[in-house]
């Protein structure tokens, strides 16, 4: 084993043996054994999906057990519980109790991965991360944009956001670790946003124009952030949106009134295999801009894959994702490092200087393998641990947060805010990641050993 | 960066199963360059020549012209105007070709619409560009329309090919029984503008593949789309006989579907037109040898309906793809809904926002969401049916149309007057209605009540409710939780019934009966008591 990989193996060890022990809690249980029920059956999986799905747009409780009921016809083995509901559902008083108890499970599940239905409903959640050594990135969940008062509506969600967080964030105590790195002062506020939120006109086959409305929208949060001195990320989308979004970050940017803030970010998705040559370009940019925060690049695999394989097959495309995960798992391995070697400038003696990085690197993966394989790697290369940040989805990521926090590193957990209504699309896609067999919490769940999940990919 | 022209494809080989031909990945920036370079070559050959072309000869080429609908003063191409008696010479060649085409097996005339296929492939930007000068459609669209063309070639190439080999009939001792299908003989092709290469394509295919000889009318707005269509097939071993192009007006059309040498016809248009035909095609004067056949793919009030537990994230840009893609002029577009009433507010919301933003202009600008419609007097219908909406109901939207072309806004009308016209009729262009319905039972009442049976949409999260509407709804195409247009061949044979079509599914398994005879031989293979097999 080289030292790299043995360096690697000890830090993720180190993140798995400071996991929590799993939770006691009764409904936290009830949880756990769903989507274990959900990851053992694919027509299960469906009916599940199927009816969280739905669960906003049914108007009773009657109309909730009705659709409950017609998805599990489709499961040809029933669980005993389920065999039962479906009795229950004969009559309106059984579907009222079966529709009632449904909707309270999907809310239920709803809040482990959407912390409140606004920002000032968030404060208590997002202040107790914050307490515990995690910082957060807020996204606020929504419908789909398709007018222009829809997207106007998210941009001002987007800056009332900024404007709460910033007022409540800076009553909370001081934590060293998540408020500066080697290059500076990192922001407490941090709000990630999605472009096709901020445009009813993200069109894949004209960039320019989704880039030139959203443009009008994120401006002035651009602004309002640089004031309130809050860091704003944009969200990475599927492959259709990509020449937009990165087209917009870049111009706007380098618009002159942003060279000193805010601190902003984007996102490289490493299931694309497109991916070296994007961070090609975003280096290139850091290169030439003249901006004194730097760039945060958060490395994520990607939250697209089932789209970007459907979409491409349905149209005769080769898919632009890697179809093994095991090649996700490399090339993100592969851009993690690239990232932490290449963000460092050299000062005048030709010697690398931390504290003018072109690049913030944030590694975002619930994978223990991923994420040791960056401590290890930033360790190995004389970097400092502070240099690195860590992020978890809320919901899915919370005991490896802690770990992480407890290993004396620097964790953010994106937190999702919004509505049960806006954030179904969002639930559905957490849960789908959850119980889907590929992915490497469903390895741990299904009780695989630490050094099965730190083999090299 | 591969060649976009020519995207690694399988299905160059006949042997290949038949997929489909990809799109371009418009989304990637190499191939939009490509396309913006084909039409600034085509823009420089301007104007073209479409001549009449009986039996290979190339004949007059300049008896009207096709324009630009986003540029009327530009002329696409001069074509030639064929007369009545071309209209005779033309059947004529085609009983000549007829002999020879038909001799060849399905095989060997399978090659040659493979080949054709793969000439429209090598010259599918050109012919995109083509589409988008001719016929004002944009980009995407004109590049699904060369695809599809591929697919009928390729498709009809194959299943012509399954359909000689003949059914399985019951055997007994003693006996030999066979069934196969001959041609007809010859074949008038009618077609549209609107899917100027596609639709003749398939008609032409299907016809030539089976073994019957052609005659193609195309319409008088795209006689250049055509001509690239019979160029390849010509180009690519067809007798020159077996296949003529007829460019004109109504009266070539009808000369046509009235000479007695013809033995099908394949015509895809309005209901008007397609009633005269199988009127006229009813005729067998003496002299005739047969009764002629009439394909026929008409008109539709197409509807789309959704229920109260539909995903309005969903419904609303699959409404608006259905509704306003290549302006309304499909004839699988949508252009009314029926929604619940519990989500009918917003939903009338949230597509008039999504169609105010819609952008209109020229079709060659990547961006434009909607270009012009054809010609002036589809403008001025249009317009009409908008008008008449607005007097019976309430414009919800309608997004700015520039001036120049034959632009007409992209319109949403509501609260409409039950009795309204546009709830009825085949507008064409791009006008969507949207209607309250007190449930889907009620929504398929008023589905089942219009005389048109082509295509509707169903989105609804309740398998029961899927599962009804299906089991009800009388048209051709249900497309259930998405867009109602975009029909691939051999994925969704498309097709409709009542007064929407006569005839089975273009680019499914069995469209090309409808161009053969069935013949069954029965032998007796006992001779004094012995089976001599
Ligand atoms: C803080 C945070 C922010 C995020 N922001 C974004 C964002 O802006 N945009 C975005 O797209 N995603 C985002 N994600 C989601 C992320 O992309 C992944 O979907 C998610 O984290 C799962 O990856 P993993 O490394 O945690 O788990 P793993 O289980 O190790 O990996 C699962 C991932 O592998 C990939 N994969 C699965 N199957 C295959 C296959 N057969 N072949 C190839 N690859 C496969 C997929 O990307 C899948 O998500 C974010 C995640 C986090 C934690």
């Amino acid at each position: 084993m080289s030292h790299c990989e043995e360096l690697l193996v000890r830090v993720g060890r180190g993140l798995h043996a400071a996991l929590p022990r799993p939770s006691r809690h009764p409904i936290k249980a009830l949880d756990a054994k769903g989507m274990e029920l959900a990851s053992s059956d694919a027509e299960l999986r469906a009916a599940l999906f199927r009816l969280v799905d739905v669960t906003p747009a049914c108007r009773s409780h009657d109309d909730l057990a009705r659709h409950l009921t017609e998805y599990l016809k489709e499961v040809d083995e029933r669980p005993q519980a389920l065999q039962a509901a479906m009795r229950v559902a004969h009559t309106a008083p059984g579907r009222a109790a079966l529709g009632a108890a449904a909707a309270t499970g999907v809310r239920h599940m709803a809040h482990r991965f959407i912390v409140g239905e606004s920002p000032q409903a968030a404060l208590g959640v997002l202040e107790g991360l914050w307490k515990e050594g995690s910082a957060c990135s807020v996204d606020l969940l929504g419908e789909a944009t398709f007018t222009s008062e829809e997207a106007d509506r998210y941009a001002a969600r987007c800056e009332e956001a900024l404007e709460v967080l910033s007022a409540a964030a800076r009553s909370w105590p001081q934590r060293p670790l998540l408020e500066a790195d080697s290059a500076g002062p990192l922001p407490r506020v941090n709000l990630s946003v999605k472009v096709s939120a901020l445009t009813p006109l993200m069109r894949p086959e004209a960039p320019h124009v989704g880039r030139d409305d959203a443009a009008q929208r994120l401006r002035p949060l651009l602004r309002r952030a640089r004031d309130l001195g809050a860091h704003l990320h944009i969200d990475m989308e599927s492959l259709d949106a990509l020449e937009t979004t990165e087209e917009l970050v870049f111009d706007l940017l380098g618009e002159p009134e942003f060279g000193d803030g805010p601190s902003a970010g984007v996102v490289l998705q490493a299931y694309l295999r497109d991916s070296g040559r994007q961070l090609d370009r975003m280096l290139e940019w850091a290169r030439a801009s003249e901006r004194r925060p730097p760039l945060t690049v958060r490395l994520v695999k990607g939250a697209y894959w089932d789209h970007e394989v459907v979409e491409a097959r349905q149209h005769g495309w080769a898919p632009p994702v890697f179809e093994v995960k095991a090649e996700s798992d490399r090339n993100f391995e592969e851009l993690t490092r690239r990232l932490l070697d290449e963000r460092l400038t050299k000062d005048s003696a030709g010697k690398p200087d931390p504290w003018h990085p072109l690049l913030r690197v944030a590694i975002a993966s619930h994978n223990i393998r991923s994420l040791a394989s960056a401590i290890a790697h930033n360790r190995a290369s004389g970097g400092e641990d502070h240099d690195l940040e860590l992020q978890v989805l809320r919901g899915l990521g919370d005991e490896l947060g802690v770990a992480i926090a407890a290993s004396g590193l620097r964790v953010r957990s994106y937190c999702p805010v919004g509505d049960l209504v806006a954030g179904m699309a969002y639930l559905v896609r957490r849960l789908l990641e959850n119980t889907s067999n590929d992915s490497f919490l469903g390895e741990q769940q299904r009780g695989a050993s630490i050094d099965e999940l730190l083999a090299a990919p | 960066m591969p060649n976009p022209a020519n995207p690694a494809n399988p299905v160059h080989d006949r042997a290949a199963p038949f997929a489909n031909e990809p799109v371009l990945e418009l989304r990637r920036a190499p191939v939009r360059d490509s396309l913006t370079a084909a039409l600034a070559e085509l823009d420089a050959r301007l104007p073209l020549h479409a001549p009449i072309m009986i039996g290979g000869e190339r004949g007059a080429d300049s008896g009207f012209e096709s324009t630009d609908p986003s540029a009327p003063e530009r002329v696409v191409a001069y074509a030639g105007r064929a007369t009545e008696s071309d209209a005779g010479a033309a059947v004529a060649a085609a009983s000549r070709g007829f002999r020879e085409w038909s001799a060849r097996g399905a095989a060997e005339r399978a090659e040659v619409l493979v080949r054709a296929a793969a000439t429209l492939r090598e010259r599918r930007l050109e012919l995109a560009a083509l589409m988008v000068r001719e016929c004002a459609k944009p980009w995407p669209e004109a590049d699904a329309d060369v695809c599809e063309a591929i697919d009928f070639l390729q498709y009809y190439a194959r299943a012509a090919v399954a359909l000689e080999r003949g059914p399985e009939l019951v055997q007994v001792p003693g006996e030999r029984n066979t069934m196969r299908y001959v041609p007809r003989g010859v074949v008038a092709v009618i077609s549209p503008w609107n899917f100027p290469l596609a639709i003749p394509t398939g008609m032409v295919a299907a016809g030539l593949a089976t073994g019957n000889a052609v005659v193609l009318k195309p319409a008088e707005q795209s006689p250049a789309c055509a001509l690239a269509l019979v160029e390849a097939l010509h180009g690519a071993g067809l007798p020159p006989d077996a296949l003529s192009l007829l460019p004109g007006f109504g009266e070539v059309g009808a000369a046509l579907v009235s000479h007695p040498g013809v033995h099908t016809i394949a015509f895809t248009g309005s209901g008007a037109v397609g009633l005269e035909i199988v009127q006229a095609a009813a005729e067998t004067p003496d002299g005739q040898g047969h009764v002629k056949r009439v394909v026929a793919e008409m008109g539709g009030k197409n509807c789309v309906i959704v229920d109260s537990d539909a995903d309005i994230d969903e419904v609303v840009p699959a409404l608006v793809g259905s509704a306003f893609g290549f302006a309304g002029q499909k004839c699988s577009a949508a252009s009314r809904v029926i929604a619940h009433e519990a989500v009918h507010d917003a939903l009338v919301e949230r597509l008039a926002g999504a169609v105010d933003v819609l952008a209109v202009g020229p079709p060659e600008r990547f961006g434009t969401d909607m270009g012009p419609v054809i010609e002036c007097e589809a403008q001025e219908r249009v317009l009409a049916y908008a008008r008449e909406a607005g007097q019976a109901g309430r414009i919800a939207a309608s997004a700015a149309a520039p001036s120049g072309g034959w632009y007409c806004p992209p319109t949403v009308a509501c609260d409409l007057d039950p009795d309204a016209r546009v709830l009825r009729e085949e507008v064409f262009g791009p006008l969507l209605t949207v209607e309250a319905a007190a449930n889907v039972d009620v929504a398929c009442e008023t589905v089942e009540a219009l005389p048109f049976a082509l295509t509707a949409g169903l989105f609804s999260r309740s398998p029961a409710t899927v599962e009804r509407v299906a089991a009800r709804l009388p048209v051709g195409n249900l497309y259930v939780n998405r867009g109602i247009t975009g029909a691939m061949v051999g994925r969704q044979p498309f097709g409709g019934n009542r007064r929407s079509g006569i005839g089975s599914k273009a680019g499914g398994p069995d469209y090309l009966l409808q161009f053969v005879e069935p013949r069954v031989v029965t032998e007796n293979t006992m001779r004094h008591g012995l089976v001599v097999e």
